[in-house]
């Protein structure tokens, strides 16, 4: 039976608001597809082979806890970036997001130097962009609603028009509350401001990932799941929100 | 001119407190709120009523239950005392609590006022009145979507605080109350436990805390009481539990607490180890306000559990519990307690997301679920339910609970209906705070008999 290893990095600091529930559900849909999985907890001073990881994910954290990771994340840059682009599967989330470009802002609205993967900003808006946010997304190759909850100052902006964002908002804020775009994705990562967790009620979403870990393996998923409890939570969330226009 | 304001403001508060006793609502902040319309100093005057000391107590778990023993405990020394109660926690509901309380031209006496206040409210609530003291009893993360970040929160208090006569009590087992080490200025007071017998040495539970605040390293736990709360040291900064006033010992949880703070015994009919930290905080409370040790054993003693906290129905002859849930460490907390209990059960979870249960539910992945799946053997089914019962489901699903026994029934009516239909020897019902009291309206309908056992019979405790 195949086995995937998914890294989660800096897992006591690096989660907000459930994010940690991606990769429960990640696992679990990994197990009834029929495949072991397991966490590879990466934290300070551990120097990984991404190369033997099947997916890293990390999730936001606080100005506090940002700050305690920086430093470290910084010096695993090189190694991230080589795995990003030989497309090894990458969910990061809102703080971890926003590290992935240029440059963000903190609390005390001092800008700060992100990993540079991408040509993207992050500044800080005056109130908390907040609530329930509902997107198009095509990259799993059709049509789908994405839906989740946001819950940042970060205002992104994209400084490259080829960037290409996770999908565009239908009712929310996303990126920065003004272009429409929220998140973004390149090869087989996403990087993303959707709290929620993200995957749990976006199975098409955590599907995106598992047949990206598949693929690289040479492996082909078998049919589908049962899905029927995601999409009854996905549609009353989904319901709430466009009602509340 | 402003006398007149006043009293207009405490007869516009009246008469809406009297309004929305008529519509049935419990502790509004609605008259409060009027009130403060019609003159906005309303509750600064009021609060010059109080001729002895005001008690704020704030923090993440356990304040409105160690409010309501402390008020318990004044009573019992036959003090007269004005109380916010059940969850009318910020600003208007404690106005509404002096109007309330008050005559018509604010010139009663009072001896305390015990003030139950959300923690992103005591900024505000010390910039209009003067508390002798502040019992902060945790900081966990908690409804992180309408306040921001927990560190924001405490850096408000301590500023909030700082070079003003406020005794503070603080809770020694919880590291981040080190956030307010260093203020000179103040008497502090702690309390925590020795360790007991239910000490664990590993914690799998939410992270809140787990970094020393000083200096950032990770803190090393010789011991874990619950949560993040227990004795622990920086390795790097020395940064420590700091010494005791009031000292827990000789804790035993069974169908009641039992416990020594100091030398005086403490029997209470409440259980688990959150509220053996909220017994311990009254009586620290009660003893700073000088009260005798007789009135703080009855107090205590005689404090049954109330709306949602553990409270028991009987439906058909069979107990159905109910149990108020709102951030992770409490949920946690609550179903390590039923799973204590080796009845067969059913469980049932009423979860909403309107702005008293905090907009984002994701706090449901944070708790540690898991557990339901680990006793399935002895919950037989499940029923979630509220606005956000989809979400619900999934996280029982996801913690690996069988999915063909799952059920989704959004109407809080017909779900309550439905698990207490099904077979089993006790249901346990789980609320967000916006469902509560429709749950419990239900359960008192479906009710054998007004008068309710106590609670500690429906628990069998394993060992």
């Amino acid at each position: 039976m195949a086995e995937f290893i998914i890294a989660h990095m800096y897992p006591d600091l690096m989660n907000l608001y459930g994010d940690r529930g991606n990769l429960l559900c990640l696992r679990k849909r990994l197990q009834w597809y029929g495949y072991q999985s397991y966490i590879n907890e990466i934290s300070f001073a551990s120097k990984p082979d991404y190369h033997n990881v099947d997916m890293i994910f990390m999730g936001g954290g606080s100005d506090r806890e940002v700050k305690l990771i920086y430093q470290d994340l910084i010096s695993k840059g090189a190694d991230l970036k080589k795995a990003m682009e030989d497309g090894i599967p990458m969910l990061f989330i809102d703080s971890a997001y926003q590290l992935l470009g240029q440059a963000y802002m903190d609390a005390d609205e001092n800008l700060i130097d992100g990993l540079g993967f991408f040509k993207f900003s992050t500044l800080r808006a005056k109130n908390r962009l907040t609530g329930n946010i509902i997107l198009n997304s095509t990259i799993t190759g059709k049509e789908c609603t994405v839906v989740g909850f946001e819950n940042h100052y970060g205002c992104t902006y994209f400084q490259d028009d080829n960037l290409q964002p996770f999908g565009r908002v239908l009712k929310g804020f996303g990126n920065n509350g003004e272009d429409g775009y929220e998140g973004l994705i390149y090869k087989n990562l996403i990087g993303t401001y959707l709290h929620g967790p993200l995957l749990p009620k976006n199975p098409e979403i955590a599907d995106f990932f598992i047949k990206a870990m598949a693929e690289r393996r040479g492996i082909t998923v078998k049919s589908g799941l049962d899905d029927s409890i995601e999409h009854f939570a996905h549609n009353q969330v989904k319901d709430k929100i466009l009602a509340r226009s | 001119m402003n006398r007149i304001r006043l009293m207009l403001a405490i007869l516009a508060g009246k008469t809406f407190i009297i309004i929305s006793r008529l519509l049935g609502n419990q502790g509004s902040s609605f008259p409060g709120k009027i009130a403060r319309r019609i003159y906005p100093a309303v509750l600064m005057e009021l609060a010059a009523q109080v001729k002895g000391k005001i008690i704020v107590i704030t923090g993440t778990n356990g304040k409105t239950t160690t409010s309501n023993m402390v008020a318990r405990i004044i009573n019992e020394s036959n003090a007269t005392l004005i109380h916010n109660q059940s969850g009318a926690n910020m600003i208007p509901g404690i106005t509404t609590a002096f109007i309330e309380k008050s005559g018509l031209t604010g010139r009663k006496k009072f001896e305390y006022a015990l003030l139950e206040t959300d923690e992103a409210h005591v900024p505000l609530l010390l910039k209009e009145l003067n508390p002798s003291l502040l019992l902060i009893t945790n900081f966990f993360s908690d409804q992180l979507d309408r306040f921001g970040e927990l560190d924001n929160i405490i850096k408000k208090i301590k500023a909030a605080v700082n070079n003003r006569e406020i005794d503070l009590l603080l809770n020694a087992d919880d590291p981040l109350t080190a956030h307010f080490h260093d203020l000179t200025s103040l008497r502090r007071y702690y309390f925590g436990f020795t360790a007991t017998s239910y000490d664990s040495y590993d914690s799998q539970e939410s992270r809140e805390g787990r970094y020393c605040i000083i200096c950032g390293q990770k803190l090393e736990y010789q011991r874990y009481h619950y949560a993040g709360l227990g004795k622990f040291n920086c390795p790097e900064c020395g940064n420590h539990n700091p010494e005791l006033n009031f000292t827990g010992h000789n804790l035993v949880m069974a169908s009641h607490i039992e416990l020594m703070v100091d030398n005086i015994k403490i029997t209470s009919p409440y259980q688990g180890f959150d509220n053996a930290y909220n017994i311990i905080a009254a009586v620290a409370t009660a003893r700073i306000l000088g009260i005798n040790e007789q009135d703080i054993q009855k107090g205590i003693a005689d404090y049954q559990p109330q709306a949602g906290r553990m409270e028991t129905f009987y439906i058909n002859g069979r107990p159905a519990v109910l149990i108020l849930v709102k951030n992770p460490t409490g949920l946690n907390q609550s179903l390590n307690t039923v799973i204590q209990d080796i009845s067969l059960k059913n469980l049932f979870f009423a979860l909403n997301d309107n702005q008293g249960d905090g907009r984002d539910i994701s706090w449901i992945w944070d708790a540690d679920i898991e557990v339901i799946e680990e006793e399935q053997h002895r919950i037989k089914q499940v029923v979630c339910s509220g606005w956000r019962s989809g979400d619900m489901a999934l996280r029982v699903k996801y913690a690996g609970y069988p999915v063909e026994r799952i059920a989704i029934k959004s109407n809080l009516k017909e779900a309550i209906e439905h698990i207490t239909s099904l077979e089993s020897e006790v249901v346990y019902l789980f609320s967000t705070y916006s469902a509560l009291f429709k749950c419990r309206k239900i359960l008192e309908r479906m009710s054998d008999v007004r008068d309710r056992k106590p609670e500690a019979e429906s628990m069998r405790s394993e060992g």
